[in-house]
């Protein structure tokens, strides 16, 4: 997967600088498109919906590039776009077709294994189908901790929760996981 | 926290999905080229031609221009009420024992001031400003023969006036 870019200072006062931010946010659309989609991939599972949630983050961070002032990490305000564009998705996909968050998450698994953008590692699909069952903020820190290896610190930024509550939740997460495997051995 | 490790180093991070061939490069691309003007974007431009706009003398003087212009008005308005002022003064008869006891003369009045005045001069001004003076003409006794009137018959009637 994708590493997240290094914040770049220069790069942030181009941003904010009204001549040079197209040129500049052309760069970070480069730097930046690859984990983002892989974040919205994760969440949404499907390839279509995360290009078009992508797209949509992408667009609201330009037209709210004013607001961005650099006290927040460039990575962590991108992020945090691309999450809530990708849980807004989720509730309407729930409330158009009528299910619960249980549902969903089911229904979620069964879309892994019907995706056709997907390659023949049986355990890594099998993974991914165990975090489709796990809770949505669960789902987030799993993805954030274990493809992104980011920082506690970095996702208690983006998700405005303490760290003590995110290591919770990773633990929880990976306890289901198991159970998980467990039960579809 | 051991068999966590266990279950999660048997799986490789990538997590088997993929993408379209080329669909990163390609999405930039288009994203890039989709990006509408934003007002922040203008906002950077207006700042810029403030800041190249050349000053032209006229705008530099402008202001003390308009300003100077302003006092030389004042100053004509306060000159006009001056003149206007001070010419009522210079109509004004000073105060003179000469021309005091001159007035006071009858004789010199009926003879240098009353009979200068040209009689119809005066009754066309009289008119003008409105007033009849067909009565100068009225004969109270029709039987009397018309008489003429003399500068002095008509001074006291113009007095009246």
């Amino acid at each position: 997967m994708a590493e997240y870019p290094r914040e770049n200072p220069e790069l942030i006062e181009r941003l904010r600088d009204p001549k040079q931010c197209r040129q500049a946010f052309t760069e970070v659309i480069k730097l930046y498109t690859e984990p983002l989609y892989w974040q919205i991939r994760r969440m949404v599972q499907d390839h279509d919906d995360a290009n078009d949630l992508l797209q949509n983050t992408f667009m609201k961070a330009w037209q709210s590039l004013e607001n961005f002032r650099g006290d927040a990490k460039l990575s962590t305000w991108l992020y945090k776009i691309a999450i809530n564009e990708a849980i807004s998705h989720l509730d309407r996909e729930r409330k158009r077709a009528g299910l619960s968050l249980d549902d969903q998450e089911a229904a979620l698994a069964n879309q892994i294994i019907a995706d056709e953008h997907i390659d023949g590692d049986a355990l890594a699909q099998k993974l991914r189908a165990a975090i489709a069952t796990l809770p949505e903020k669960q789902r987030l820190v799993f993805n954030m901790k274990y493809y992104d290896d980011m920082k506690y610190e970095d996702m208690s930024e983006v998700l405005g929760t303490s760290v003590g509550a995110l290591k919770t939740s990773y633990h929880l997460a990976v306890k289901k996981i198991e159970k998980y495997f467990e039960e579809h051995d | 926290m051991e068999e966590e490790k266990d279950l999660l180093t048997k799986i490789d991070r990538r997590d088997g999905m993929t993408v379209p061939e080329g669909y990163f490069a390609d999405f930039a691309a288009r994203m890039a080229d989709s990006l509408p003007t934003i007002p922040f974007e203008q906002e950077g431009e207006a700042t810029v031609k403030l800041v190249r706009a050349p000053r032209t003398l006229w705008q530099r003087v402008r202001p003390y221009v308009y300003m100077a212009a302003m006092f030389a008005g004042v100053w004509c308005m306060l000159k006009m009420f001056t003149n206007l002022t001070s010419t009522g003064s210079d109509q004004y008869l000073q105060p003179s024992a000469t021309l005091a006891e001159a007035l006071s003369n009858d004789t010199f009045f009926d003879e240098f001031v009353i009979d200068d005045v040209n009689q119809y001069d005066l009754m066309d001004e009289m008119m003008d400003n409105g007033v009849d003076v067909q009565w100068l003409n009225y004969e109270p006794e029709a039987e009397e023969p018309a008489t003429v009137h003399t500068p002095a018959d008509a001074t006291p009637q113009m007095q009246q006036l």
